[in-house]
């Protein structure tokens, strides 16, 4: 019966209510729409970032994240390959090779990032092999071909089919000197790189640098970034090396992360703004709708309505509200979401090339996620309950007669 | 058998600051199936020592007994259990809850007993029957006259079967007719049902009726 009650006190004042059903699904579509094009936009941003270069994980050795250098190295034992390939969820894995040298070409030296890869397996991982600009990607790991950065290659002023000279402090501490043929360049978007970047078969640069079969790094990709905590752990447990080390993305790419976390706050405070004027929407509601009703309030405590009961009634009708207000908003946020993954917002101008610096892709995209429904819905509905501390308070503070007496 | 029993009342309210006094030595017993009216001038204390016998405020100084049992000392939860469970409300304005139908209306103190759905119907039914008002069962007090809401109220007041009903001037909204209609039905109840009742009027045909008659002047019993 107090449900039948507050039900009909609700559209008793239609208007009223409905401003407050209005408030809390505008509110509700809001925060959904906002969070989604955030949380969605970070992990296109993640996903394009760790599918340019870093991979989803990285095997390291443990000196390798602090100190890269060829002494920070494993060898690719039977038991890494197998855990990798029985891990749920890896969909490629990629040894790679690191070390600084200096590249020649006629009487032009520039310093050099080597990365000795192997494009089969790195197609799995990255876009390195897709972002071939001009040339041709190497396809065999113990040829003598290269590929180098676009800038690279201008800054040398050499073409593609030239020679070049690589040198290289090996492993054992000599130094390695070869020749190679530069057969392709690629262009990352990042031009800092693209400025000494080298990429040559993993088995040629082992021999340059006298690195037997030893690697530095074998990235990870895998079939999304939710499960990464899952993979490590299951990766870790199978090589049990405590040499080696498992990092995801965030501890790879830390700038990365520190950027989404601040970008994330910005949001969460917005959101907490956006909240905050419900909630007075909501008081300013409810506070009207009760003292309005203090005379028939105190006719029931006259009769002999217990007080919490009444309280109860305020908190129902708000509540009945705040449901129905969510359920609108949470079905009309997930329309916008879904439209927005379907039609992502890509931008051009100068906002295009500042993502670009970032190597993010200039576009907004949207999440279904289903905890940002959660997180939404739960928040709103705190600060619904919040907000009805008050009116109740009043209510429970009413007195038979003063509300009998109240006009 | 003595009902109710108020010894000595005073009652001073404080009007921003001003005390003012609406009761002053009130000495009075009430017997189970009485029929009282208070009568008086506005102002002379009716609707104060209604609410003090009703448990809705408390005196100044003074004592209050119901069923033996002194009220004054009590606190708020256990006045609003004395009131749900003894006592019956009729009040000048009706006062039914606007939303709710007649019938639901006096299901709703016996909602607040903890009555079944089933068992309410069936006796709210029957009291409207009894009362001639089954037909106003499905309406809302908006839909009603004011004679009609004041017999739902009624019915409202009486359905729990409280020891005293307490009514402050019942009939100051109603026409004649109507009011003297709706007497009609308190005195059946009266001596039907051998509920004791207590209401407060200035208007002459009702203070004609009293079966018992109690003028208050100035806050003081003037017999
Ligand atoms: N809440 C109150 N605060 C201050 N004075 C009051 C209050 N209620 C009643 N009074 C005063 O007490 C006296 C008695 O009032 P009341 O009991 O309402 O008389 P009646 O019902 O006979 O008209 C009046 O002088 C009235 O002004
Ligand atoms: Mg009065």
């Amino acid at each position: 019966m107090l449900l039948k009650l507050a039900w009909r006190n609700i559209w008793k004042n239609k208007r009223r209510s409905l401003i407050t059903l209005a408030a809390v699904v505008f509110a509700a579509v809001m925060a959904i729409a906002m969070r989604g094009i955030q949380l969605g936009t970070y992990a296109l941003n993640i996903r394009s970032v760790v599918e340019l270069f870093s991979g989803y994980l990285q095997i390291q050795n443990k000196n390798y994240l602090n100190n890269p250098s060829l002494s920070a190295n494993f060898s690719v034992h039977n038991n890494i390959i197998n855990a990798l390939k029985t891990t749920k969820g890896i969909l490629g894995y990629a040894p790679r090779i690191y070390a600084d040298g200096l590249i020649s070409y006629k009487d032009n030296s520039r310093g050099a990032a080597i990365f000795g890869i192997e494009p089969d397996k790195e197609k799995n991982v990255t876009t390195f092999v897709q972002n071939i600009n001009s040339g041709k990607f190497f396809t065999s790991d113990s040829s003598n071909e290269i590929v180098v950065g676009e800038q690279l290659l201008k800054n040398l002023d050499a073409k593609i089919g030239d020679e070049v000279v690589l040198l290289a402090q090996c492993y054992d501490g000599t130094l390695g000197n070869q020749k190679f043929k530069i057969v392709g360049t690629v262009k990352l978007g990042v031009q800092e790189l693209e400025a000494s970047l080298i990429f040559m078969g993993l088995k040629s640069a082992q021999s340059l640098l006298i690195m037997g079969g030893k690697v530095n790094v074998i990235a990870v990709k895998a079939d999304n970034l939710k499960n990464l905590g899952a993979i490590e752990n299951s990766l870790s447990e199978k090589i049990k090396n405590p040499d080696l080390r498992i990092l995801t993305w965030n501890k790879v790419n830390p700038e990365l992360e520190q950027a989404i976390q601040l970008d994330n706050v910005s949001g969460i405070f917005f959101l907490g703004i956006l909240i905050v004027i419900v909630a007075f929407g909501i008081l300013n509601t409810v506070l009207m709708s009760v003292i309005e009703r203090f005379k028939e309030f105190g006719v029931v405590l006259a009769i002999g309505m217990p007080q919490m009961n009444l309280t109860y009634l305020v908190y129902i009708e708000t509540l009945l509200l705040t449901f129905i207000g969510l359920f609108i908003g949470n079905v009309l946020g997930a329309a916008v979401n879904y439209f927005l993954i379907i039609h992502p917002i890509t931008f051009g101008g100068e906002l295009k090339q500042l993502y670009e610096i970032y190597h993010f892709l200039p576009q907004l995209r949207s999440t279904l996620e289903p905890s940002i429904f959660l997180n939404v819905s739960l928040s709103i509905l705190t600060i619904s309950l919040l907000s009805c501390l008050y009116p109740a308070y009043k209510v429970y503070k009413l007195e038979a007669l003063k509300g009998i007496r109240h006009t | 058998m003595e009902i109710l029993k108020a010894e000595r009342l005073v009652k001073i309210y404080q009007d921003n600051g001003v005390p003012v006094s609406a009761l002053n030595n009130i000495n009075l017993t009430v017997s189970k199936g009485e029929y009282v009216v208070i009568a008086g001038p506005s102002g002379s204390g009716k609707t104060t020592l209604l609410n003090l016998l009703g448990a809705l405020d408390k005196p100044t100084e003074g004592r209050i007994y119901f069923e033996g049992e002194d009220i004054t000392t009590k606190d708020k939860n256990e006045l609003s259990k004395i009131r749900l469970h003894k006592l019956g409300f009729i009040f000048q304005a009706y006062n039914l809850i606007p939303v709710l139908t007649a019938i639901e209306n006096i299901e709703f103190s016996m909602m607040l007993l903890g009555i079944s759905d089933k068992e309410r119907k069936e006796k709210a039914l029957a009291l409207m029957d009894e009362l001639g008002i089954k037909e106003l069962a499905n309406k809302r007090p908006n839909e009603m006259s004011g004679g009609q809401q004041q017999r739902v109220a009624v019915a409202r007041a009486i359905v729990n079967n409280p020891s005293v009903v307490l009514a402050d001037e019942p009939t100051a909204n109603l026409d004649s007719v109507t009011a003297g209609h709706l007497l009609d039905l308190m005195e059946q109840m009266n001596s039907e049902k051998n509920i004791t009742f207590i209401f407060s009027s200035h208007d002459k045909n009702v203070i004609d009726r009293a079966k018992r008659l109690i003028i208050l002047k100035d806050g003081r019993i003037d017999n």
